[in-house]
């Protein structure tokens, strides 16, 4: 049987910042830009939250009553015991006999949620049965992340698994996983991140190394310079990735082709999206999918190496197949489009936004969003399909809308 | 192993790292951050370093390392 995904999309918000003029608002290097690889970065607007994006970024894929589990990944949790996935559930419109969960090691719980629901799928339990698994997050960045403010993303990605995989055709039992506990970054209260970005780096390549390690034990001869035709990875910035695959290339032996250029060929796609979004999180490895989906010339079967990493630690790198059906079936999401469809925003727009943004998370019995107050950045955002809002919370109970396009 | 030579294995990687750099420039005095290396070089060194001398060294030991002198304390003692 084969098992995989079956249907991909993202939604990156409706504004962003060009990067440039972040690092200027804030005084940053500017010769640091080249290392960030980071051209825009998405930015929530106030009533945007992790169950907004979820919706948003799954509603074109999620028409489906074959559903049976939806799983939430995310960061960016609303209540201690009521799940985001409890929200995307009803706006959604899934069926009632669903199961509904929500997971959480931050980046790379979306894909562990992936991998146990391939098996699931897989092990014929329930035949045809799908799960739908939604990595959603917000940024909580602002001028005390320095250079991590430009890196960080705000969205969600959709990720519908079932025996029809036309997007990517897991390698199933190929896969190579590292985790271990260390506080490289973490998010200890609903307003703020803290990180060590060396700590985190490091962290990143040596589980990186691991997981190959790993994924090799189980696939005889795999060769990380020669065996996958392309590579998507979790991007917390693409200058990091790219540092990633100089560094496995030198473990690898190298293969015949430069570094540089094998970056280009088997790397560069899967960066497009990541650069123009920032870091999406929990569902930065399938913003990398998606960029590579859309951006590589798949011209036949090609297999693609994925890694996912999520600070704390866990990490896993796997591998798939993707074919020109990838390509077609990812176009009718128009990703493209999405994006150059954001609003764009000055630096002073963008500061005034953060105040309301940063808060998103924190719990209020009773609070209203004026979804009206942003008509000005509305207006000047692209979007062909209604989106849902968030309109505040009422005894705890958050409210949302949908906003007509 | 001698910290001389670790020195000389870890100022070789700050050069391929930092190709404007001359070889005088790199001291243990110095940090890497100084000499103009950002996060993703800092790493590069560390594990071209570890590579060349053949060790591994647990991630989480460094954050102790605060300059080149450090770091060459730190290979040494799992050297």
């Amino acid at each position: 049987m084969n098992v995989g995904i079956e249907a991909l999309n993202v939604y990156c918000g409706l504004a962003q910042i060009p990067v440039p003029a972040l690092f200027e608002g804030r005084g940053l290097d500017a010769e640091r830009l080249g290392n960030l690889m980071m051209r825009n970065r998405s930015v929530g607007l106030p009533f945007e939250d992790p169950v907004t994006n979820a919706v948003n970024a799954a509603r074109p894929i999620a028409d489906d009553d074959r559903i049976e589990i939806l799983i939430t990944s995310t960061e960016s949790g609303l209540d201690y015991s009521k799940s985001v996935a409890s929200y995307a559930h009803e706006y959604l419109g899934l069926p009632k006999s669903c199961r509904v969960v929500e997971v959480k090691q931050a980046c790379y719980a979306a894909t562990a949620a992936v991998q146990l629901a391939a098996a699931y799928v897989a092990s014929g339990v329930s035949p045809g049965a799908k799960a739908l698994v939604i990595a959603t997050d917000v940024a909580l960045v602002d001028e005390r992340a320095a250079y991590a403010e430009p890196a960080m993303g705000a969205g969600a990605a959709a990720v519908l698994i079932s025996d029809r995989p036309r997007i990517l055709d897991l390698d199933l039992g190929a896969f190579g996983n590292h985790s271990y506990e260390t506080m490289d970054s973490a998010r200890p209260e609903p307003t703020f991140d803290i990180a060590d970005s060396d700590r985190s780096l490091f962290a990143y390549l040596d589980c990186l190394t691991n997981c190959l390690a790993g994924y090799q034990a189980k696939v005889d001869n795999a060769d990380f310079a020669t065996t996958f035709d392309y590579l998507a990875m979790h991007t917390p910035f693409a200058g990091m990735v790219k540092a990633a695959h100089r560094k496995l290339m030198r473990e690898s032996g190298g293969g015949t082709a430069s570094v540089e250029e094998d970056f280009e060929r088997r790397m560069l796609p899967s960066l497009a999206y990541p650069s123009r979004v920032g870091n999406l999180c929990s569902g930065s490895v399938y913003l990398a999918l998606a960029s590579l989906i859309d951006h590589a010339a798949l011209d036949g079967a090609a297999r693609v190496g994925l890694y996912s990493y999520g600070s704390g630690c866990s990490s896993e790198f796997f591998s798939g197949l993707v074919d020109e059906e990838s390509a077609r079936t990812l176009a009718a999401m128009r990703i493209g489009d999405q994006l150059d469809g954001r609003c764009e925003l000055g630096f002073d727009e963008y500061a005034a936004l953060l105040p309301a943004t940063l808060t998103c998370l924190v719990p209020e019995r009773d609070r209203e969003v004026d979804v009206g107050a942003y008509e000005h950045l509305l207006g000047r955002a692209r979007f062909d399909r209604d989106l849902l809002v968030n309109t505040g919370t009422k005894d705890y109970h958050r409210t949302y809308e949908w906003l007509a396009r | 192993m001698t910290d001389a030579q670790i020195f000389e294995t870890v100022k070789q990687n700050v050069l391929k790292v930092l190709p404007d750099l001359r070889p005088g420039d790199v001291t243990t005095e110095g940090t890497l951050t100084d000499l103009g290396a950002n996060s993703v070089d800092r790493a590069d060194v560390v594990t071209m370093s570890m590579e060349d001398l053949g060790l591994t060294v647990p991630v989480s030991e460094f954050q102790e390392v605060h300059d080149i002198r450090s770091l060459v304390d730190l290979l040494a003692r799992h050297a």
